[in-house]
């Protein structure tokens, strides 16, 4: 499976009131900046903030179906939370290969999600092994 | 580069990678010597010296590595 340097993957993921409410029932995190619009607001957000780790839940979708091979593995992941993602946003993430290791047997992939409105919401980097 | 230079840069890497200012490598250390040198972040410190002296390691190439200095050397030959 060759994986060139410069090539990049890009998909589309939604903060669905579906992704939100499972990630709220499996993981119970509710402060209230993620569950109170009214607080949230009062903090200067638009809205209830999602939580940052919904999109580590896209990471993992998109290493384990996004690839062009299954045979792979998430050794490392590293994510910056630029601005705050709301319910409903449709995310465009875009992940590059900067780096492939035949001796490793690794690849690392550096990424960004961006809103509707083309601002950096979150960027960072994978490392991800090939079996 | 000299043979000393890439020692010192490889330690560096090791420091980075494994967290641990206290890592000094010599030319015999084997990963049995460094804590938390194991398999895993094996393949982020290959991937971490590919990086920083901009070369390529083939499979091969890393499976036969005996020692630290094995690796060195094939740097310097890399980077020549």
């Amino acid at each position: 499976m060759a994986f060139a340097v410069g090539a990049t993957f890009a998909r589309r993921y939604v903060v669905s009131e579906a992704v939100y409410e499972g990630f709220l029932a499996t993981f119970g995190d509710r402060n209230p900046l993620h569950t109170d619009e009214d607080f949230a607001r009062a903090k200067g957000f638009a809205g209830r903030v999602m939580h940052g780790n919904i999109l580590a839940g896209f990471l993992s979708h998109f290493v384990g179906e996004g690839l062009p091979t299954r045979e792979v593995v998430l050794h490392k992941q590293e994510i910056r939370f630029r601005r705050p993602v709301y319910l409903g946003d449709a995310l465009d993430f875009e992940a590059t290969v900067a780096h492939h290791s035949a001796g490793a047997r690794a690849l690392e992939l550096a990424f960004v999600f961006a809103n509707a409105a083309g601002e950096k919401v979150a960027t960072g980097r994978l490392q991800v092994g090939l079996l | 580069m000299t043979i000393d230079e890439v020692l010192e840069a490889v330690n560096a890497v090791f420091i980075d990678v494994l967290g641990d200012p206290g890592i000094k490598l010599g030319p015999a250390t084997t990963a049995r010597d460094v804590e938390d040198w194991d398999s895993l972040t094996h393949i982020e410190l290959v991937v971490a010296i590919e990086k920083r002296f901009g070369v390529k390691f083939t499979l091969g190439e890393v499976q036969a590595l005996q020692n630290v200095g094995q690796m060195c050397e094939r740097i310097v030959e890399k980077t020549a």
